[in-house]
């Protein structure tokens, strides 16, 4: 059940019934809205509710346990088991037929006959992010930055939610958990709430469907058969693609949730205008960076140990961020240029400083930082190294032919994609306000017609967003 | 004390909201997001008419999706009557003219 359909709509219309019948009763809201997340993740599969309600009951177990007990070993001992426990679990689902593939492969180079049996397992939407919601929690529960969740209705709603289950943002237990103990004061920000979802809409339905049917696709697919301008265009095109698609999905997963009255993080802020790499790790996906940053950088040592155990850490996080989103070489690659661009900016750092001074400077480090990552992305979204290889190839040749798959209106889109990246900060806010004042049934109407018209200029029929893979 | 209430030394988590402050300010209840919620349904339904036949044809092969598919044509079809499926047509055949539109095409 894809957020962008009449199915969602119709689903949402009786959660959002059932949370006006039950105003006054916060124990039987969040026991609804955990019924209405099961119900939501088995539209995917009902098998996948047991791996749901299994990782749920892991990071339940291990949050008591660690609680009961003040001893450091065994605290040690229940937290590394319980990570242990949620990373099997990924591993297996999502990592196992790689790493047989993988070792068959290095079996085949040695001379070697035998072949490991593949398992082909259907890969469950989501676990990757509702597994970093059990380590968060388990790992906030030790460290003392959350207390521990003695309610298993409270645990259920923190790992099912349904705004978040299928693909983020990753939110942290320090985070939402409170917001589970009583029920908010705060009246629902009706007007910002439609607000992300028409820009959803927008950037999913018009923006990122047909950037992907019309340009990138077909160039991705084939990418000898074009020149060097329909493949250049085709990079952009995918840039503001995955941007479009992503944060398209989290802003309408924010509005959702707090239409259900309940508040998430940030999770995207403009990331294309970024001058450094760094920044960028700032402003895209943002859940899933701090997440590493706290769980796996920190952990390592962070910048803490010299200048050459802070590049190894960096690689690390990376590599590892680089195969969190897919079981392929190819996510490792894009992990590794991440890294090493952080590494090598790092390294750099005493003569480029933080930020860039100047117009034309700030000018040229944003384009610097944008193709780099235009960069990465070929491989993030080539089929493999060889259709990456010549993408990249393809790239230098072919300026004479000119464009015969990125026509004006594809062009039309990447330009306005990338422009709402320069939309000056607080132009989200200014137009909330504005709408504020607008009472609530004319909010509806109003983004009746809005989304009658987009459903209207995009393509028939919705493809699933690309994180949902992840 | 609550039983998810922080305890002493926790450190609030270093995130922001994704709706600033100043827009949770102003807003409405539960029931009222409900009303909201299906006056824009209405709306959508009038229309967006046009693409509820194509739903219903998802919805598989059980007698209730017979019955919604009945329902969704009847619905389009007196949406049609009515005129409210002419916005709808415009913009579809108006995004098509302009993904249509070539490079040295002069008659746009």
């Amino acid at each position: 059940m894809l957020f962008p359909t009449l199915d969602f709509l119709l689903f949402f219309l009786v959660v959002a019934a059932a949370l006006a019948a039950l105003d006054r009763h916060f124990a039987a809201r969040k026991a609804m809205l955990v019924g209405a997340s099961y119900f939501f993740y088995a539209q995917w599969d009902w098998r996948f509710c047991f791996l749901l309600a299994a990782s749920t009951t892991i990071s339940y177990v291990a949050g008591l346990m660690i609680g009961a007990t003040a001893n450091a070993r065994r605290r040690r001992l229940i937290i590394a088991s319980g990570v242990a426990l949620h990373l099997t679990i990924l591993g297996i689902f999502k990592y196992l037929d790689f790493l047989v593939q993988s070792a068959n492969g290095l079996a085949h180079l040695l001379g070697l006959q035998h072949e490991l049996p593949f398992i082909e397992i259907l890969l469950p939407v989501g676990i990757s992010f509702f597994t970093f919601h059990g380590i968060s929690y388990i790992t906030d529960v030790y460290r003392g930055d959350v207390a521990v969740c003695r309610a298993p209705l409270d645990m259920a709603l923190y790992m099912s939610f349904f705004p978040q289950l299928v693909a983020g943002p990753i939110v942290r237990a320090a985070y939402f958990l409170p917001q589970l103990a009583r029920p908010s004061a705060e009246p629902i920000p009706i007007a910002a709430a439609f607000l992300l979802i028409l820009g959803g809409m927008v950037k999913k339905v018009i923006i990122a469907n047909y950037l992907a049917t019309g340009l990138v696709d077909p160039v991705f697919a084939a990418p000898d058969n074009y020149g060097g301008p329909d493949l250049l265009l085709a990079t952009y095109a995918y840039a503001v693609q995955i941007y479009c698609d992503f944060s398209a999905y989290t802003d309408m997963a924010i509005a959702i949730a707090a239409l259900c009255g309940f508040r998430f993080p940030r999770n995207f802020n403009q990331p294309y205008r970024s001058q450094r790499l760094r920044e960028f790790w700032q402003r895209w996906h943002i859940s899933l960076s701090t997440w590493l940053r706290d769980y796996l950088y920190k952990p390592l040592g962070g910048n803490r140990r010299g200048r050459l155990n802070t590049y190894r850490n960096l690689m690390i996080t990376m590599l590892l961020g680089g195969i969190w989103h897919g079981a392929a070489w190819k996510f490792v690659m894009w992990g590794a240029l991440h890294g090493g661009g952080l590494a090598v900016e790092r390294i750099c750092e005493p003569w480029i400083g933080r930020r860039s001074t100047g117009r034309f400077g700030q000018v040229v480090a944003t384009l610097v930082v944008f193709h780099f990552v235009c960069l990465a992305w070929i491989f993030f979204r080539a089929e493999d190294f060889t259709v990456a290889g010549v993408f990249i190839a393809g790239l230098g040749s072919g300026w004479s032919q000119g464009l015969q798959q990125a026509q004006p209106a594809l062009v039309g889109l990447i330009v306005i994609g990338m422009a709402g990246q320069f939309l000056p900060p607080g132009s989200f806010e200014r137009a909330g306000r504005a709408l504020a004042w607008v009472p609530h049934w004319g909010l509806g109407a109003a983004a009746g017609l809005a989304l009658a018209a987009i459903n209207a200029l995009g393509p028939e029929g919705i493809a699933p967003f690309i994180y949902f893979r992840f | 004390m609550a039983k998810n209430q922080r305890p002493s030394g926790e450190r609030p988590p270093l995130v922001a909201d994704a709706i600033p402050p100043a827009l949770r300010r102003r807003g409405v209840t539960p029931r009222q997001v409900f009303a909201a919620i299906l006056v824009g349904a209405l709306v959508l339904a009038v229309f967006a008419s046009r693409d509820t036949p194509g739903w219903a044809e998802r919805l598989g092969d059980t007698p209730l999706a017979h019955q919604a598919r009945g329902l969704a044509i009847a619905w389009d079809e007196r949406m049609a009557r009515l005129g409210l499926a002419g916005p709808h047509e415009f913009l579809r055949a108006a995004m098509q003219r302009l993904l249509d539109w070539k490079w040295g095409d002069d008659n746009r």
